[in-house]
C-alpha cells in the first residue's frame, strides 16, 4: 500500500498545489487562532495567578471581612492562631496610599515579617542597612523595584504616604527584591501601617497556614459556624477557581470562534478532496480494476486527509506560537476582556494542549475526507472508467417531491429544535446550548441551500435567457451537490461574520446608550481606590463654577468564595426616583420605608437569581442586613454583579461613606471655568479628571479594541469560504469536462464558456450570501439574546448593521465572481478534442 | 534637591539609627536585692531585655532515656518602642522544641512571633504561647503545675509538670551574677525535679510520657560582657533526688571570666559555689557538620569537692535555629557519672559565633 499510497499523494500535492495549499492553509489558520487563544489565555491566567500568589502568597485558607469595607477584629486573629490546627496566621493590612503627590494612589502591604516570611515570602522587604538601622520592625517602608523606577526613588529617600487626611512621613528604607518585574507596591511592617492607616484593633485579613496532616475542608467546615456573620474563612484553592471563572466565559467563547475557523478549514478539505476525487475517478477506477480493493480506495483519501492535516496542524502550531509571542509582546496577555492587563506573561506550551490542537487540526481535515472517501469507495467501477466520476453513486434524493417533502420536515424539526436549544439555560455556567443552537443553524443553513437552489432557479430557468446564462442555471439546478458544497463554505463564513458584526453592533449600540444613562455630568473627579480628600469638599463649599455635586463611594461584597466580588456603589440618589439615575431593565418597585432598598444590576440578578420585590441578606458593615431587591438595572461594566444603596440607607447602617467619586454639574455659561477649576484641584490632589464626553469615548475604544481579535477571525472565515468557492467551482469544471467539451465543440466560444462558468459562480455564491445572512441574522439574535446573557450576564436589543452587512454581502460577491473567474480559465483550457475522444 | 537628599539620606540615617534607638530604651538593670514575688516574678518581666522559660527534662520507659525540651524567649529589641498600635514589634518572643531519641537523632522545631499578633504572655503568671504552643502554669486549690503543649510535623507533645520539691532561687536570692563585674546579672530561678506525666507524638503514634524535668526563668538586660563569647551551662537531677546547676561563661579563648554552682542534695541543703570552686574541662569534642563548630560535648566538670563526668545521650544535639537571627549551640541531654549520678541537660552556646547578650 505505502508506496502506491505515496506516489498517489505526491501525484495529488503535485497537480492541485493551490488547493492543497490552501487547504493546509487554512486548517494551519483554525489551529493557529485556537492554539494562540489557549496559549494567550494560559500565560495570562499563569500569569494572573503568580501574580496573585507573590501578593497573597500560598496559605491554606483565608480569614476575611466579606465586605471590602470591613476588617478582621485583632482578638479573632489572636484566637484562631492558638487553635491545635493552625501553624500560621498571616495577618496583614492592605490598603492604598498617595506616595508624595504622585498621581496615582498604590497599594501598600502591611505585614507581619515573622508570619510573611512562611506564607508570602515574596512580599518580604529587604532592608537598606544605611537607610533603616538594619531592622523590618523600624519606621520604613519598602518599594518594589518597579515603584523606585516609576517614582523616580532612591532607597533611603523620604516621602510622606497619605491616605485621606492620615499621613506618614517615613523613608524608604529598603526594597522588595522578590516583587515581580511590574509589581507598583509599598510593603511595611503592619504596626506602622496600623498606627497610620488604621484599622484600629483589626487587620484587613489573616492568611492561614495549616499543620501539616489538617485537612483543610474539614477544618473550614468545622470552623464555619463560629465566624462572626461579616467574616468569612475560604479555602485558598476558592481563589484559583475564581480566577479562573474571571474569564472562563469569555476564552470559552473565544474558543468557539477558533472552532468555527477549523470547521470552515474542515470544509475546505472536503471540497479539495471532493474535488480530488472526481478529478481521479478515473483513475481510481483503473487501480480498482487491477486490484486496489474499495477499502483501500476509502484508505487513501483518508490518507490523503491526514496528509494535508498534519503539516496543516504543525503550520498552525507553530503559526498560533508566533502569533501568542507576538500578541503577548506587542499588547499584552489579554485578548480584550479586560481581566488580565498591565503585563507580559510567558508564552509556555504545554504538551498535552499542544497535542490536543496538533490532533484537532488532523481531525477536522480527516472529518473533510469522510464523505469524499466513501464517495470514492463507493464508485462503480466499470462506469467511472468509462465517463468518469458520479456523483451519485446510490441514485437517491436528487430532488423528487417526495425526498424533498422529507428534506423540509427534517428540517422543520431541526428548526424547533433550534428554538428548543434557545430556551435552555445555561450548564456549567456557559451557553452550551446557545453554542448547539449556532451549529444547528448552520447546519439548517447548509441543508436548506439545495432546496433553496432548486425552487429559486427551477423558476429561474423557465425564464427566456441567452444560452451561457440559462447553462449556468440549469447545471445549479441539475447538480446540486457541487453547488451546495461551494454555497455551504460561503454560508458557514458569510453567517459567522454577518452574526459577529450583528453582535458586535447590537451591543455596541446598546453600550452608548447605556453610556448616556450612566453619565449624567458632564464632570467627574475620582480617586482609585483613595476616598476623595476633604481639601476637594472644603474647596467645593466656597463659591464655585458648579451647580450640582453627586458622591459616591465603591466598595465590594463577597456573597460567594466561588464566585468575583460583588461591586457594592454607595450613591446619593433619590429613593423615590432611583430610575432618575439608573437605567432600569423593568419596573422599578417602591420599597417601605423602614426597610432597606438595594437596586441591583443585571448580572447580579442572573447570577444570584434576584428579582424586584425579593428581600437578600448583605454582608455589610461586619453583619449581614436585610435588604429588598428595588429594581434591576443595566450594567455593562461589572460583569460579576454589582448593587447600589442610597447614601441616606448606608449611612443609616452605621457605614461611613467616604465618597471615591464625585460627579459635577457646572453652571450654565461657566463650563469652561468649571473644567479649569476642576482641573487644578484634580492636578494637585491626585486625583483623576474625566468630561463625561471623554470616559464615552475611552469605553467605546475599549469596547472596539477588544473586538478587534473577532474581525480577524471574520476576515479568515470569509477568505476560508471564497477559497472554498473557488477550489468548489474548479472541481465542477472537472466533473463536466466532457459537457463543456461537448459545448465548445458545438461552438461555444471562450467568451461564452467563461460567461457561464462565471455566471454559476456569481449564482452559487448569490445563494451562499443570501443563506448565509439568513444564518447570520439567526446566529447574531442567539449570540445576542441567549450566548451573551448566559455567559457575561448582559442583555441588549438586536440591532442589525444593514449598512455594513449588505456592502460586506456585495463585495462578497464581487470576490465570488473573481473567484469563479478562475475556475472558468479552467474551463477555457480544456482540451476539448481529448476530452471528448476519452469519453467515447 | 532629590539628588542631594539621596545622597545625604543615607549616611545620616545610618549615624542617628543606632543612637536614637539606645536612647529611647532604657532597660533595667538586674539588681541585687530585688525581691521576688510568686507567682507574679513566674511571670513575664517586659521591662527586661531578654527573658526565657526553659523546660528541659528525660522521660522514663517506655522512652528510656529520649530527652525533650521546650523553651519560650521574650525578647524586647528596643524596636517600636513609641509606637501607638497593639501590633508594635516591641516584644517578640521565640520558642524552641526539641525531643532528642538517644543514639538516633534530634528532632527539633521553632517558632517566633511578635507579642499581640498570633502570640502572647502574662505579667502577672507563668503563662506564654506562640499559637498552639504554650508554657502556663495551673493553680489549683491543692497543687501547682506547668503545662507544655507543643506540636509540629514531625514532633509533638502535651506534658503536665508537678513539683516534688520547692523552686530554688539561684545566687542570691535569684539574683545570679554573670561577671566579676556585679552589673553583669540576671534574675534567675530554677525548679528541678518536677515529676513530668503526657503525652509524646512521634511519627503520628500518640504514646503516654512520664520522666523528670528542670525548669528554669530567666530575665536579665545584659549578661554578657564584650570579652565574653558564649558559656556552658548544666542542670542535673541527680537519681536521689538532689539537684545540681553549674556554668561559666567563657571569653573568645575557651577561658572562664566567670563561673558558678549551686547543688541542693537530696535532704534540701543547699550549697553555693564561687567562680575559683567550679571548672569545666572538655574531654572529647565533637564537630558540627552544619557549622563547622566544635562542642565539647564530653567534659569533667569539677564542684567544690565533687567531680562528675557529662556523656551525651547522641553527640548531634546542635540546634540551628534561623530565629531571631542565625544562631547556632548545642543543648542536650546527657547522663553525669561520678561523685554525683543524674541525668542532666547540657547548654552550650558561643562555639559557632559569639553571642550578643
Amino acid at each position: 500500500m505505502s508506496r502506491l499510497a505515496w506516489w498517489l499523494i505526491r501525484a495529488q500535492f503535485m497537480t492541485r498545489r493551490t488547493a492543497t495549499a490552501l487547504s493546509i492553509l487554512a486548517i494551519a489558520l483554525g489551529v493557529a487562532l485556537g492554539y494562540a487563544i489557549h496559549l494567550i489565555n494560559a500565560a495570562a491566567l499563569a500569569d494572573f495567578a503568580q501574580a496573585m500568589k507573590s501578593v497573597q502568597g500560598e496559605p491554606d485558607a483565608v480569614l476575611a471581612p466579606r465586605d471590602s469595607a470591613g476588617q478582621v477584629p485583632l482578638a479573632l486573629i489572636n484566637q484562631i492562631a492558638r487553635d491545635e490546627s493552625v501553624a500560621i496566621v498571616a495577618p496583614v493590612i492592605e490598603t492604598r496610599v498617595r506616595v508624595d503627590r504622585a498621581p496615582t494612589a498604590v497599594k501598600l502591604i502591611g505585614l507581619d515579617p515573622f508570619s510573611a516570611a512562611a506564607v508570602m515570602p515574596d512580599l518580604l522587604p529587604r532592608p537598606s542597612d544605611a537607610a533603616s538601622g538594619g531592622s523590618l520592625f523600624e519606621d520604613g517602608a519598602y518599594a518594589s523595584p518597579a515603584l523606585l523606577a516609576q517614582l523616580g526613588l532612591g532607597v533611603g529617600a523620604g516621602v510622606t504616604l497619605s491616605r485621606g487626611e492620615a499621613r506618614w512621613n517615613t523613608r524608604i528604607a529598603g526594597d522588595i527584591p522578590a516583587a515581580r518585574p511590574d509589581d507598583l507596591l509599598l510593603v511595611a511592617d503592619i504596626a506602622w501601617v496600623q498606627a497610620h492607616f488604621g484599622p484600629p484593633d483589626a487587620v484587613s485579613e489573616g492568611r492561614l497556614r495549616l499543620m501539616p496532616g489538617v485537612k483543610a475542608a474539614d477544618w473550614l467546615a468545622a470552623q464555619a459556624g463560629r465566624l462572626p456573620a461579616g467574616l468569612a474563612l475560604r479555602a485558598a484553592e476558592d481563589d484559583s477557581a475564581r480566577v479562573s471563572n474571571i474569564s472562563r466565559a469569555y476564552r470559552v467563547n473565544l474558543n468557539v470562534l477558533a472552532l468555527v475557523a477549523l470547521l470552515t478549514g474542515a470544509f475546505l478539505v472536503f471540497a479539495t478532496q471532493l474535488t480530488a476525487v472526481a478529478q481521479r475517478s478515473t483513475q481510481f477506477a483503473l487501480l480498482g480494476v487491477l486490484g486496489l480493493s474499495p477499502r483501500r480506495r476509502l484508505l487513501q483519501i483518508l490518507v490523503e486527509g491526514l496528509a494535508i492535516g498534519v503539516p496543516g496542524a504543525a503550520l498552525g502550531l507553530a503559526l498560533g506560537y508566533g502569533l501568542a509571542l507576538a500578541f503577548t509582546q506587542a499588547i499584552g496577555g489579554d485578548l480584550g476582556g479586560g481581566f488580565f492587563s498591565g503585563s507580559t506573561p510567558a508564552i509556555l506550551p504545554g504538551l498535552a494542549p499542544t497535542l490536543g490542537f496538533f490532533v484537532l487540526g488532523c481531525a477536522a481535515s480527516l472529518t473533510g475526507a469522510l464523505y469524499p472517501a466513501w464517495l470514492n469507495r463507493m464508485q462503480p467501477l466499470a462506469q467511472a472508467l468509462k465517463t468518469g466520476f458520479a456523483q451519485q453513486p446510490h441514485a437517491g434524493h436528487d430532488g423528487r417531491p417526495r425526498s424533498r417533502r422529507a428534506w423540509a420536515t427534517a428540517m422543520a424539526l431541526m428548526t424547533l429544535a433550534t428554538f428548543g436549544l434557545t430556551q435552555l439555560p445555561a450548564l456549567f455556567e456557559l451557553p452550551l446550548a446557545g453554542y448547539a443552537a449556532i451549529a444547528l443553524v448552520l447546519v439548517l443553513g447548509i441543508a436548506a441551500a439545495p432546496l433553496v437552489t432548486q425552487t429559486v432557479f427551477g423558476a429561474l430557468v423557465k425564464l427566456a435567457l441567452p444560452a451561457p446564462q440559462r447553462i449556468a442555471l440549469q447545471n445549479i439546478v441539475q447538480a446540486p451537490l457541487m453547488a451546495q458544497v461551494a454555497a455551504s463554505g460561503l454560508i458557514v463564513s458569510f453567517a459567522l461574520t454577518v452574526s459577529m458584526v450583528t453582535m458586535v453592533s447590537s451591543f455596541r449600540v446598546a453600550l452608548d446608550q447605556w453610556l448616556d444613562a450612566v453619565l449624567p455630568a458632564p464632570l467627574y473627579v475620582r480617586s482609585k481606590g483613595m476616598p476623595l480628600p476633604d481639601e476637594l469638599f472644603a474647596a467645593l463649599k466656597q463659591p464655585t463654577p458648579f451647580e450640582k455635586l453627586e458622591r459616591s463611594a465603591t466598595g465590594a461584597l463577597s456573597l460567594d468564595p466561588q464566585r468575583p466580588a460583588v461591586a457594592l456603589l454607595v450613591r446619593e440618589l433619590d429613593r423615590a426616583d432611583p430610575a432618575a439615575r439608573l437605567p432600569f431593565t423593568g419596573s422599578v418597585s417602591t420599597v417601605a420605608r423602614d426597610r432597606i432598598a438595594v437596586w441591583i444590576s443585571e448580572p447580579m440578578q442572573q447570577l444570584y437569581r434576584l428579582n424586584p420585590g425579593q428581600t437578600l441578606r448583605l454582608p455589610l458593615l461586619g453583619r449581614e442586613v436585610e435588604v429588598v431587591v428595588g429594581g434591576v438595572w443595566r450594567d455593562y461594566a461589572r460583569q460579576f454583579g454589582a448593587v447600589v444603596i442610597g447614601q441616606e440607607d448606608y449611612l443609616a447602617l452605621g457605614g461611613r461613606f467616604e465618597a471615591t467619586e464625585l460627579a459635577l454639574w457646572p453652571r450654565r455659561g461657566e463650563e469652561a471655568a468649571a473644567r479649569a477649576w476642576l482641573a487644578q484641584r484634580a492636578t494637585s490632589l491626585g486625583l483623576e479628571m474625566h468630561e463625561s464626553g471623554e470616559i464615552r469615548e475611552l469605553s467605546l475604544s475599549i469596547f472596539d479594541k477588544s473586538f478587534a481579535v473577532t474581525y480577524a477571525l471574520e476576515a479568515a472565515a470569509m477568505l476560508i469560504g471564497l477559497f472554498g468557492l473557488a477550489v468548489t467551482l474548479s472541481a465542477s469544471v472537472w466533473l463536466r469536462a466532457r459537457e463543456l467539451a461537448t459545448l465548445s465543440a458545438l461552438g461555444f466560444d471562450r467568451r461564452m464558456l467563461t460567461r457561464a462558468v462565471m455566471t454559476e459562480g456569481a449564482l452559487i455564491a448569490a445563494i451562499g450570501l443570501g443563506v448565509g445572512l439568513a444564518c447570520g441574522i439567526a446566529v447574531g439574535a442567539i449570540l445576542t439574546h441567549v450566548v451573551n446573557p448566559q455567559a457575561f450576564h448582559w442583555r441588549m436589543p438586536l440591532e442589525i448593521p444593514w449598512t455594513q452587512v449588505l456592502p460586506a454581502a456585495a463585495l462578497t460577491l464581487l470576490a465570488g465572481i473573481a473567484a469563479s473567474r478562475f475556475a472558468a480559465r479552467q474551463a477555457t483550457r480544456l482540451p476539448a478534442a481529448q476530452v471528448l475522444a476519452n469519453a467515447q | 534637591m532629590q539628588r542631594r537628599s539621596f545622597l545625604l539620606t543615607p549616611l545620616l540615617l545610618a549615624g542617628l539609627a543606632p543612637a536614637a534607638a539606645a536612647e529611647a530604651v532604657r532597660y533595667p538593670p538586674a539588681r541585687r536585692g530585688t525581691r521576688l514575688a510568686f507567682p507574679r516574678d513566674h511571670g513575664a518581666h517586659p521591662a527586661f531585655r531578654h527573658e526565657w522559660w526553659y523546660v528541659t527534662g528525660a522521660l522514663d520507659a517506655p522512652q528510656r532515656d529520649m530527652g525533650f525540651q521546650l523553651t519560650f524567649f521574650r525578647n524586647r529589641p528596643g524596636l517600636a518602642e513609641g509606637l501607638s498600635s497593639p501590633l508594635a514589634a516591641s516584644q517578640i518572643l521565640f520558642a524552641h522544641a526539641a525531643v532528642t531519641l538517644p543514639g538516633a537523632r534530634l528532632l527539633h522545631a521553632e517558632r517566633a512571633a511578635r507579642a499581640n499578633l498570633g502570640a502572647g504572655f502574662s505579667a502577672v503568671d507563668c503563662d506564654v504561647h506562640i499559637g498552639a504552643w504554650q508554657m502556663r502554669r495551673h493553680d489549683t486549690a491543692d497543687s501547682e503545675s506547668f503545662r507544655l503543649k507543643m506540636q509540629d510535623a514531625s514532633f509533638a507533645f502535651d506534658l503536665r509538670l508537678t513539683p516534688t520539691q520547692p523552686m530554688l532561687l539561684q545566687g542570691d536570692g535569684g539574683w545570679s551574677q554573670k561577671s566579676p563585674r556585679p552589673d553583669l546579672a540576671s534574675h534567675y530561678v530554677s525548679w528541678p525535679q518536677l515529676q513530668v506525666e503526657g503525652a509524646l507524638v512521634l511519627d503520628g503514634k500518640r504514646q503516654p510520657a512520664r520522666g523528670r524535668a528542670w525548669f528554669d526563668h530567666e530575665w536579665s538586660s545584659t549578661v554578657l560582657a564584650a570579652d565574653s563569647v558564649g558559656w556552658d551551662w548544666i542542670g542535673i537531677n541527680l537519681n536521689d533526688g538532689g539537684a545540681l546547676m553549674a556554668f561559666r561563661i567563657r571569653d573568645a579563648a575557651g577561658a572562664s571570666v566567670h563561673a558558678h554552682a549551686a547543688l541542693r542534695d537530696k535532704d534540701g541543703r543547699l550549697q553555693q559555689f564561687g567562680a575559683d570552686q567550679v571548672s569545666f574541662t572538655p574531654l572529647r569534642n565533637w564537630s558540627s557538620p552544619r557549622t563547622g563548630a566544635r562542642y565539647p560535648v564530653q567534659m569533667e566538670i569539677r564542684v567544690g569537692p565533687y567531680a562528675v563526668r557529662t556523656s551525651p545521650m547522641l553527640d548531634d544535639q546542635e540546634l540551628v535555629s534561623r530565629r531571631p537571627q542565625p544562631i547556632s549551640y548545642w543543648e542536650g541531654l546527657v547522663s553525669v557519672t561520678g561523685a554525683l549520678a543524674g541525668r542532666g541537660y547540657l547548654e552550650m552556646t558561643g562555639y559557632a559565633s559569639a553571642l550578643n547578650l
